[in-house]
């Protein structure tokens, strides 16, 4: 479903990625795991093509997205969730949601997308009519995620979720991205809450400074050496 | 007391006058976060278009902003593509000093085309006024004022309730965001630019009606507008309405009690006063009650 091979990216004289290569297939929950500064959301901004890459390639259902525009890997498919939820503050939340719908691919089903993100959110329709910037933070979060499935993506890609959320919020997001897996959307995950991605994910990789330093299961990433001692503090 | 009411719809009048010279500033600014400087040779030129066509071509005034608003309209669109873009990411000097050239360059166009000559139109309707409880009133005055409001309530029903509109507020409020909703955030700053700039030459062919004017026309205005911008918080355009009363007021009962001559010290001593105790302008403060 999504396909990189040896991605580049930096911002300027700086090297963020250095040569990253990993692969998402259809219907599972990857995530990639890493510390604070190891690139991830520079991976994601790659991906949504809102920077350009270097080197090396993307490719999303088998069509190259390299160098497309960012509107049109969101009408081929592909929804990001920003790092820091990024709604329109001054915005109601059913505005919010009806603008994710803007991608051509999506337009015609805004209705039935409203319901069905509604059905997944019970809380997000409470507060529809409610200003955006209002809102607590796990509320925010779970419009930005209802906002991504707007637009009716196949592949979902979600950058720090958890981020300053409380525990039990936390599980409640994680218990809705598992619905949304479940419901046949591809789940690309980012995250520093490693022990809580992990319980989603079947599959992840490590990235550090750049580099994607390890690859595998589930069971794998929990037994390996590199993820128990530097991410689970074990 | 007949004398604080005739103040005071005067000041109201005025508003509506002012918040429609406004309201292609805060857009464009909301949106591209560029100041638009030449905002004053659209005013000015809206104004001569709607002149020249009721003189060379005797069309009423009150038509022009059929042929203004689309004209200025892709005019807009074309200076965005050509120059703006080119500049929107870099310091805001850059887009300051660019759009100070394009002012000077249309008011130089002016001179080249219609000569530096004060211009004004004289129409039956432009010189007709009304009595209300013994106040006299200008009947193009009120017809300023009754366009400016609907101007103000086309642009909320057009930013709120159609998808394109929610785009351009999206723009302004996360451009990244809207990238990742799939909003072609170029496309959008070159239809904003291009309302931006209609809205400015339809408050100058408004202009028209009310002022003599020449090529350096709309200087003054320019700064009263930046006053209501400023008060109204830059983006929001209830919040310019309300800005725009707010110095009509001060300024209407302001003139009670000094010389004609220091009007435009009122503003800026309104800017300066609002930009040290309410930086964030009357939205702002709006916003802030919202959220208790």
């Amino acid at each position: 479903m999504l396909e990189i091979e040896r991605l580049q990216v930096g911002y300027g004289e700086i090297r963020v990625l250095e040569g990253c290569s990993l692969h998402v297939d259809r219907g599972e929950i990857v995530a990639l795991l890493g510390a604070n500064g190891a690139g991830k959301t520079t991976l994601m901004r790659a991906i949504s093509r809102l920077i350009d890459p270097i080197a090396g390639s993307i490719s999303l259902e088998g069509e190259d997205i390299t160098r497309a525009s960012a509107a049109h890997v969101v009408d081929a498919g592909l929804a990001q969730v920003p790092e820091g939820r990024k709604l329109w503050p001054e915005m109601t939340v059913e505005d919010n949601l009806l603008l994710g719908a803007f991608a051509r691919r999506a337009r015609p089903q805004t209705a039935a997308s409203l319901a069905e993100v509604y059905a997944i959110f019970p809380r997000v329709k409470e507060r529809r009519r409610q200003i955006a910037g209002t809102l607590s933070g796990g509320e925010q979060q779970m419009v930005a995620i209802a906002r991504g499935l707007m637009s009716q993506p196949s592949l979902l890609m979600l950058d720090e979720p958890s981020l300053g959320l409380a525990p039990i919020i936390v599980a409640e997001v994680f218990a809705s991205i598992r619905k949304i897996n479940a419901s046949g959307t591809t789940v690309f995950l980012v995250e520093q809450n490693v022990a809580g991605a992990l319980e989603l994910a079947s599959r992840g990789y490590v990235l550090e400074t750049g580099r994607i330093v390890m690859e595998g299961s589930r069971e794998q990433l929990l037994g390996s050496e590199i993820v128990r001692k530097a991410y689970l503090g074990l | 007391m007949q004398d604080t009411l005739a103040t005071l719809i005067s000041a109201l009048l005025a508003a509506g006058l002012y918040a429609t010279m406004s309201y292609g500033l805060a857009l464009i600014y909301g949106v591209l976060k560029v100041i638009n400087l030449a905002n004053a040779g659209v005013l000015m030129l809206g104004a001569y278009v709607t002149w020249w066509m009721w003189d060379a071509f005797h069309v009423d005034p009150l038509l022009a902003p059929i042929v203004v608003l689309p004209l200025f309209f892709l005019f807009g669109i074309v200076l965005e593509r050509v120059a703006v873009r080119r500049v929107i990411e870099q310091e805001p000097i850059v887009s300051l000093l660019l759009l100070f050239g394009v002012w000077l360059i249309l008011q130089n166009i002016a001179y080249a085309i219609w000569t530096g000559d004060t211009r004004s139109i004289e129409t039956p309707f432009i010189e007709s006024t009304f009595k209300l409880g013994g106040i006299q009133l200008a009947w193009p005055r009120v017809y300023v004022f009754v366009a400016g409001a609907l101007t103000l309530a086309v642009l909320q029903l057009f930013l709120t309730k159609t998808q394109f509109g929610r785009a351009i507020r999206a723009v302004s409020q996360d451009r990244e965001a809207a990238r990742l909703a799939g909003i072609d955030v170029e496309r959008i700053y070159a239809v904003a630019f291009g309302i931006g700039i209609a809205l400015s030459a339809f408050a100058g062919s408004l202009l028209s009606l009310l002022f003599p004017f020449g090529p350096d026309f709309g200087q003054a205005l320019q700064l009263k507008s930046f006053c209501i911008v400023v008060l109204g918080g830059l983006d929001s355009f209830v919040g310019v309405a309300f800005g725009a009363i707010l110095l009509s007021l001060a300024e209407a009962f302001g003139l009670r009690y000094m010389a004609a001559s220091l009007q435009n010290l009122i503003s800026f001593v309104l800017l300066v006063v609002v930009l040290i105790a309410f930086p964030k302008g009357i939205a702002g403060i709006i916003r802030s009650l919202r959220r208790v």
